[in-house]
């Protein structure tokens, strides 16, 4: 195999494994806060689940890199390129951006949503302000995968 | 986008009255009552009325309701009832005149007090019962360490030559104690009857002469003595014996909870006089609120003026004596705020309320956030198979569930977004992610997403600048002209200037407008500092903004990402499921992962699709012109579960 391909897939288990990495975290700190919630008012399930599930997000985006770079290289369904070496430095590179943000934003939009599940254990009526907080480190999970999108598909091969 | 318009009423009327008064506004809920007592309400007043109050009445409804809590908590605990998986969205009230609910609710009285006395009884049983239990379980525990001593228990004790003492010792105090044992009384016996890692039984005997020294030998050791007075025969006999009693226990209880059973028979009849009581205490609890002459009522509150005429009518033919006067609310008066919208709007309110309710006399969002959040919730999704999904589910539960008020209001904006994501997704993206092999009618997003982003942008420049146009609009009306001019048209023009930069064809407008709008910027923006230096530094610093506008309107490029999302996961489903097709149980396998593929990526990208478009709404548009603050409007209405009352 070239190593063009090798830093070629690298990218992709990079990109699906940080970003994974941070989404179980973010969701296991939310999951916490949630379950407390819960053990004392079992009716607010439906609120606290989308809150949890926020910051799952991420590891889908770095799943989505994983998987546009497993097509384009035709490891999944195709004819196998020979990728020179700047080629897969330049699909490696362009898993970092939802790779790396993704692993942070998500552990960091998971304390957020905990605050958040917190915050409509008190006021259950306050929940899309709970909701706004998550979301805006969200932003920063979308705007890397957008990087990442763009400088995958502007590479030059 | 409207806020409704709000009376100040007043009613006044003999105490005679009041209840059929309250009974009225009950059924009616259009009338948010304000408490008199908690504040001086109006001076003129406050001389010629005293406080109204029933507590005598309200406790007694508290107290029965208890009652009936408590009989239904028991049959909910012991025999929960049946429940369809809808039915927390249904609504399957029993619609009742006043008149039979009233006449239903004297039967239901005393069935609920019969039921009531047989299920307290039944509950003080269950719990001297459990206590029973747990003697006896306390007793098994510890007994069971003692099954193999065949001294019967009430031998376990000193007799003038013998002293015999059975006790618990730590068991890694074990051989020093032994050591000291032998010391002590070289005569002793220590037998070991059970011991584990933590603990150890043992039976000590010795001279009775000895007992002094042991007792002294023994006081560093923790070794604690054990004895039951009121136990005959071996632990064996006895441990059988709570094995026996516990059986007949738990037979005990099976036969008082199939006698409770019987009462769930009554189960519908409690809800429907609960619903009865909170009807009344409410009510009651409402007294509270008014204010009281010798033989008049005095209330005050608050009604929409459209709801008005209605208000007026029903009293006039129901209480005949009560008098409504009406005004509007003064200059400066804050009142309770409802949003008024056309019906096909109307539902999207929540999307608003979730954020908070707008002040009085500003302006409410939902109308023009609606298109958006509908088109942002398409693009998001962008695949026209779910969209159909979502649009039929959502259809089905319309027309075919009864459903509450509430969950109709959802699933009307669950329907229009499913219907915004077969557009946007026959438009610009796929079916079930290329599984339906039809292509975008408009472009494909996933191939050319430079494309996707500059339209993503571009839909954002125009909500911030419809947000910037609204908060226009607010100012002019409020007679601010020239701040609408400045804050808004100005920064409008600054921001449409620095755009068309981009292209050659308007560039040269750009180069004249841009600087043009900047300098204005720049020369009143400061406008509200003091001395012409800080006027203009002020002014020149607010050019700053213009990175918050960048922010926000990069923020629309999620709308781009999350569509190509969607894709992308729906296209790695059916790539995966594919590779399994050819054997038969391959298309088997193929068929179920294809089905289950799709569902979680549909689950996942409506929660980030939802969440994403309110968030659109709730920064970047709100930021432009929404005030929140208001107090969202609360009249006193029936908070019934089982039984509707009719408004006759």
């Amino acid at each position: 195999m070239e190593i063009g391909l090798g830093l070629g897939i690298l990218g992709a288990a990079i990109a699906t494994l940080l970003a994974g990495i941070g989404s179980a975290i973010g969701i296991g700190i939310a999951g916490q806060s949630s379950a407390g919630v819960i053990s004392e008012d079992p009716d607010k399930f439906g609120l606290t689940i989308v809150l949890t599930a926020l910051p799952g997000t991420q590891g889908i985006y770095g799943l989505i890199m994983g998987f546009l770079i497993l097509f384009r290289t035709g490891i999944m369904g195709g004819e196998v390129l020979a990728l020179t070496t700047p080629q897969g430095l330049g699909l490696l590179f362009a898993a970092l951006p939802i790779g790396f943000v993704g692993w942070y934003s998500a552990i960091f939009q998971g304390k957020a949503a905990a605050a958040g599940i917190q915050m409509i254990a008190k006021r259950p009526e306050e929940f899309g302000k709970a909701m706004i907080y998550p979301v805006m480190v969200e932003t920063y999970a979308v705007f890397a995968l957008l990087m990442s999108i763009m400088i995958f598909m502007f590479l030059p091969f | 986008m409207a806020i409704a318009k709000m009376k100040k009423v007043f009613l006044v009327g003999h105490q005679e009255e009041k209840d059929c008064t309250l009974g009225l506004l009950q059924r009616i809920a259009v009338m948010e009552v304000s408490d008199l007592q908690g504040k001086a309400a109006d001076a003129a007043l406050s001389g010629l009325v005293e406080g109204d109050r029933e507590q005598g009445a309200l406790q007694e409804l508290e107290a029965r309701l208890a009652e009936v809590r408590f009989a239904l908590d028991f049959l909910n605990r012991y025999f929960p009832a049946k429940k369809g998986m809808l039915s927390s969205l249904e609504d399957n009230r029993a619609l009742l005149t006043l008149e039979d609910f009233k006449a239903q609710a004297a039967v239901w009285e005393q069935q609920a007090k019969e039921v009531y006395g047989e299920l307290r009884r039944a509950d003080e049983k269950l719990v001297s019962l459990r206590n029973e239990e747990t003697r006896l379980q306390n007793l098994r525990a510890q007994l069971q360490p003692l099954e193999k001593l065949d001294l019967p228990l009430e031998e376990l004790r000193s007799t003038a030559q013998v002293g015999l003492e059975l006790g618990i010792l730590p068991s890694d105090e074990l051989d020093p104690f032994r050591a000291a044992v032998q010391a002590a009384a070289p005569e002793a016996l220590l037998q070991e009857i059970y011991g584990d890692r933590e603990e150890t039984y043992l039976l000590l005997a010795y001279a009775a002469s000895s007992v002094e020294a042991l007792k002294e030998a023994l006081k560093q050791f923790s070794f604690s003595r054990q004895e039951f007075p009121s136990l005959r025969g071996t632990a064996a006999q006895n441990l059988a014996r709570i094995e026996e009693e516990l059986g007949g226990t738990a037979a005990r209880r099976q036969e008082i909870l199939l006698e409770a059973k019987k009462q769930t028979a009554w189960r519908e009849q409690l809800n429907c006089y609960y619903d009865y009581l909170v009807m009344e205490r409410d009510k009651s609890q409402l007294v509270s609120h008014l204010a009281r002459t010798e033989n008049a009522f005095v209330m005050e509150g608050w009604v929409r003026e459209k709801d008005l005429p209605l208000l007026e009518h029903k009293l006039a033919t129901v209480c005949h004596t009560v008098v409504c006067l009406a005004r509007d609310a003064a200059e400066d008066e804050a009142f309770p705020v409802a949003l008024e919208n056309h019906p096909y709007v109307a539902p999207f309110e929540f999307v608003t309320t979730l954020y908070g309710t707008p002040k009085p006399r500003s302006i409410d969002p939902t109308l023009p956030l609606t298109p958006f959040f509908v088109a942002f919730f398409g693009i998001c999704m962008s695949d026209a198979g779910y969209g159909l999904i979502i649009a039929a589910l959502a259809a089905w539960m319309l027309w075919k569930v009864k459903l509450g008020t509430g969950a109709r209001r959802i699933f009307k904006v669950v329907l229009a977004c499913g219907v915004s994501t077969v557009i946007f997704g026959s438009l610009i993206g796929g079916w079930f992610g290329g599984l339906v092999p039809l292509a975008p009618l408009f472009f494909d997003a996933l191939a050319d997403p430079m494309r996707m982003l500059i339209y993503a942008l571009a839909i954002g420049i125009f909500q911030i600048f419809t947000g910037m146009g609204i908060m226009f609009y607010r100012k002019v009306r409020e007679g601010k002209w020239l701040d609408a001019v400045y804050d808004e048209l100005f920064w409008v023009l600054f921001l449409s200037g620095l755009i068309l930069l981009a292209f050659p064809q308007t560039a040269g407008l750009a180069r004249v407008l841009a600087p043009a709008a900047g300098v204005g910027l720049v020369l009143t923006q400061g406008r509200t500092q003091e001395g012409i230096v800080r006027k203009f530094v002020s002014g020149l610093f607010s050019l700053y903004n213009v990175t918050g506008y960048l922010g926000d309107i990069l923020s629309y490029s999620r709308l781009l990402a999350l569509g190509l999302a969607t894709s992308v996961i729906a296209m790695s489903v059916n790539m995966l499921s594919f590779m399994l097709g050819g054997t038969l149980i391959g298309a088997v396998v193929m068929v179920v992962m294809l089905a289950f593929g799709h569902l979680f990526n549909m689950v996942i990208n409506i929660l980030g699709a939802y969440v994403h478009s309110s968030r659109l709404q709730y920064l970047e548009f709100f930021n432009r012109f929404f005030e929140s603050g208001g107090r969202p409007f609360k009249p006193f209405k029936l908070n019934t579960n089982h039984v509707h009352v009719t408004l006759d």
